[in-house]
C-alpha cells in the first residue's frame, strides 16, 4: 500500500494555495468559461478569440442532483463493494455548469439550490493502492 | 423543391434476437416496405442508411453497404449517416433532400441495430479529449443518471410527482400492447412500475428505456412517382436537421457555460421548429406526435420546449387521458421508446413508419382518430436533432 494520490486525468484541477481549483479557461473577448480548458473561443457570437488561464471555484450553487443507484459501466470507475454516489449538475460562481459527483450522507439531505462547495476527494483506490483524484461538491449551506 | 412522399414502410419487430444476423433483420424490414409500396428493388436509386457503432460487418459500425450487398449488388450509392440516436432521422432527412432535390425518384432508408447487451457504453476508446470519456471516466454519469438529474430539476420546478413519472410508463404500455412490433407488449400497474427497482433515483426501470435489436425502412419517391403506386400517399411535409446551440444548458462533456434560462436539448427544438416552418404548419395543426422517451421525463419536457402544451402543463394532461390516442395531445401512440426499448438507428424511422400507418388510418386499437398531420422526433448523442412532419 502506497498513500500516493494522483488524478483521475492530469491538468483538470489543482490544490492551490487558495485551496481546490478546476483548471479551465476563458475568453476575455466574450467571457465565455471553458472546463476542460479550451485552446480557442467556440462561442459563434465572438469574433475576436482570447484565451486566458481560468481557476475557477469554490462557490457554486446545485442545479440537480440524483443518485447513481447502480455500478456504471467502464470506463467509470468505483471501488468493491459498490456503494451508490450522488450526482450532480452545479453552478458555479464564475458562470461556469459542471458536472460532478457530490458528497453528501444520501440524496435526502441534499436540495436543489443549496450552495456547494468544490472539493477535491479519492474517486477510488488505483492498481497500486493509490488515492485516484476526481473534483466533487460538498453541500455548505442547505 | 419536390413534394415528396412516402410510399413503403416496414419493419422487423423490436426485441433480442440472438440467432438473428443484423442483415437478415435490415432484409425483412427492406422488403417489407417494398412491398407495401410495390416496387422491386432493382427499381430503388439510392440508399440512405443510418449508422452507428454498435453494429455493422465491415467494422466501420456502418451498415447500408451490407444492405446493398443482402438486397442485390444493383451499383446504387450508398449514403451512410451517423448521428448516434438520431441517425434514423438524419437519413430520412438525407433521403428526403435527394427525392425533393430531384437527384432521385426512389430512395430507401435504413436502419437496423443489434445492441450489446446492458446499459450503453462509451466508445471504449481511452481518449481524454472525448467529452464522454471524460465525463463517464472522471464523474461516472450514463444516461438514466443524467436523465435523473434533469428530473429532479424539473420534480422540484414543477411540483411533479413519482406517481406522475410512473403515470407515464403505465400510459405508454397501454399503447404499446396493441403494437405488433414492439418489445414489451404487457400492461404495467401504478404500482408495478413504482415497485420495479431504482436505476438512478427518482427513476425506475420500467421509466427508462433498455437496448433492443430492431430495423425499419422507408421508401420514399416524387409525387409523380408515387401517383403511379398509390392513390393515397402519405406526404413529408416538413424533414429537418439540427445540431446543438452554443448557449445549451446541457453539457456535452464535464462543464459549460451557465445558461441564461432552462434551454436543453436545443438541437432537438430547433430541429422541430425548422420542420415546423418548412411545413407551413405550427403546434396546434398536428394531430400527435412520436417523440424520443428514453424516460418518462422527456414526455413531460419535449411537448412544453417545443409549444405543443404550456409549461407545466404535461403532467395534467398526462393525468387527463390527453396524450392517449384518444385525446387532444396523443403522445407516443405507437408505445414509444419505453414499449420499443432502443435500437439506435433504427428509432428515427421506425416513427416514420408509426407516422404513415397512423395517417392511412391503418393503426388498429392505438389509431388517433382521424390523424391526419403527425409530428415525430429523435435526439442523438452529440448533439444531433431531427424531426419530421407528414401529412396525409
Amino acid at each position: 500500500m502506497t498513500d500516493k494520490a494522483v488524478p483521475v486525468i492530469e491538468g483538470l484541477f489543482s490544490d492551490t494555495a487558495e485551496g481546490p481549483r478546476l483548471l479551465g479557461s476563458r475568453c476575455a473577448a466574450c467571457g465565455t468559461p471553458y472546463f476542460p480548458s479550451s485552446a480557442v473561443c467556440h462561442n459563434p457570437e465572438c469574433s475576436d478569440s482570447r484565451i486566458e488561464e481560468a481557476f475557477f471555484g469554490p462557490g457554486g450553487t446545485l442545479w440537480s442532483c440524483a443518485l447513481q443507484n447502480y455500478p456504471p459501466p467502464p470506463p467509470a470507475r468505483y471501488d468493491e463493494p459498490y456503494e451508490p454516489y450522488l450526482l450532480g449538475m452545479v453552478d458555479m460562481d464564475e458562470g461556469l455548469r459542471v458536472m460532478a459527483r457530490i458528497n453528501a450522507a444520501d440524496i435526502t439531505a441534499v436540495e436543489i439550490g443549496s450552495r456547494v462547495e468544490l472539493e477535491l476527494d479519492t474517486l477510488c483506490k488505483g492498481g497500486e493502492g493509490e488515492d485516484v483524484i476526481t473534483w466533487k461538491f460538498k453541500v455548505v449551506q442547505p | 423543391m419536390k413534394d415528396v412522399a412516402v410510399v413503403g414502410v416496414g419493419m422487423h419487430p423490436w426485441g433480442k434476437f440472438k440467432d438473428k444476423t443484423l442483415n437478415g433483420m435490415c432484409r425483412v424490414a427492406v422488403e417489407a416496405a417494398l412491398s407495401d409500396a410495390g416496387i422491386a428493388w432493382r427499381d430503388v436509386q439510392a440508399l440512405a442508411a443510418a449508422s452507428s457503432r454498435f453494429s455493422g460487418g465491415k467494422g466501420w459500425g456502418l451498415n447500408g453497404n451490407d444492405i446493398v450487398e443482402e438486397m442485390g449488388m444493383t451499383g446504387i450509392p450508398v449514403y451512410n449517416l451517423s448521428a448516434g440516436c438520431a441517425a434514423g432521422a438524419n437519413a430520412f432527412n438525407v433521403g428526403y433532400s435527394l427525392v425533393a432535390g430531384g437527384v432521385y425518384d426512389m430512395v430507401m432508408v435504413a436502419g437496423g441495430e443489434k445492441m450489446p447487451k446492458g446499459f450503453i457504453q462509451t466508445s471504449g476508446v481511452a481518449d481524454t479529449t472525448d467529452p464522454e470519456y471524460v465525463r463517464q471516466l472522471c464523474v461516472g454519469m450514463p444516461g438514466p443518471g443524467f436523465w435523473a438529474l434533469l428530473t429532479r430539476r424539473r420534480m422540484a420546478e414543477y411540483g411533479t410527482t413519482e406517481e406522475q413519472l410512473a403515470k407515464v410508463a403505465v400510459k405508454a404500455h397501454q399503447c404499446g400492447k396493441h403494437n405488433e412490433n414492439a418489445r414489451f407488449r404487457q400492461e404495467f400497474t401504478l404500482k408495478q412500475v413504482l415497485e420495479s427497482a431504482v436505476v438512478s433515483d427518482p427513476l425506475r426501470l420500467y421509466e427508462i428505456c433498455p437496448v433492443s435489436d430492431g430495423a425499419a425502412a422507408v421508401l420514399l419517391c416524387s409525387a409523380e412517382a408515387a401517383r403511379k403506386l398509390t392513390t393515397e400517399p402519405v406526404w413529408v411535409a416538413g424533414s429537418a436537421v439540427a445540431t446543438a446551440s452554443f448557449s445549451d444548458g446541457i453539457t456535452r462533456g464535464v462543464g459549460g457555460m451557465s445558461p441564461p434560462g432552462n434551454t436543453h436539448h436545443s438541437e432537438a427544438k430547433l430541429a422541430v421548429a425548422k420542420a415546423f416552418e418548412q411545413a407551413g404548419l405550427g403546434p396546434s395543426d398536428i394531430d400527435f406526435v412520436e417523440l424520443q422517451d428514453n424516460t418518462v421525463y422527456y414526455e413531460l419536457a419535449f411537448p412544453e420546449e417545443w409549444g405543443l402544451c404550456q409549461p407545466g402543463e404535461a403532467e395534467s394532461l398526462l393525468e387527463a387521458g390527453e396524450t392517449m390516442p384518444d385525446g387532444k395531445l396523443p403522445i407516443n401512440p405507437s408505445g414509444g421508446f419505453l414499449c420499443f426499448g432502443e435500437a439506435t438507428t433504427a428509432q428515427g424511422l421506425f416513427q416514420i413508419c408509426e407516422l404513415t400507418w397512423q395517417l392511412r388510418g391503418q393503426s388498429g386499437p392505438r389509431q388517433v382518430p382521424d390523424a391526419k398531420v403527425g409530428l415525430c422526433q429523435t435526439l442523438g448523442l452529440g448533439g444531433n436533432g431531427a424531426a419530421a412532419v407528414l401529412k396525409r
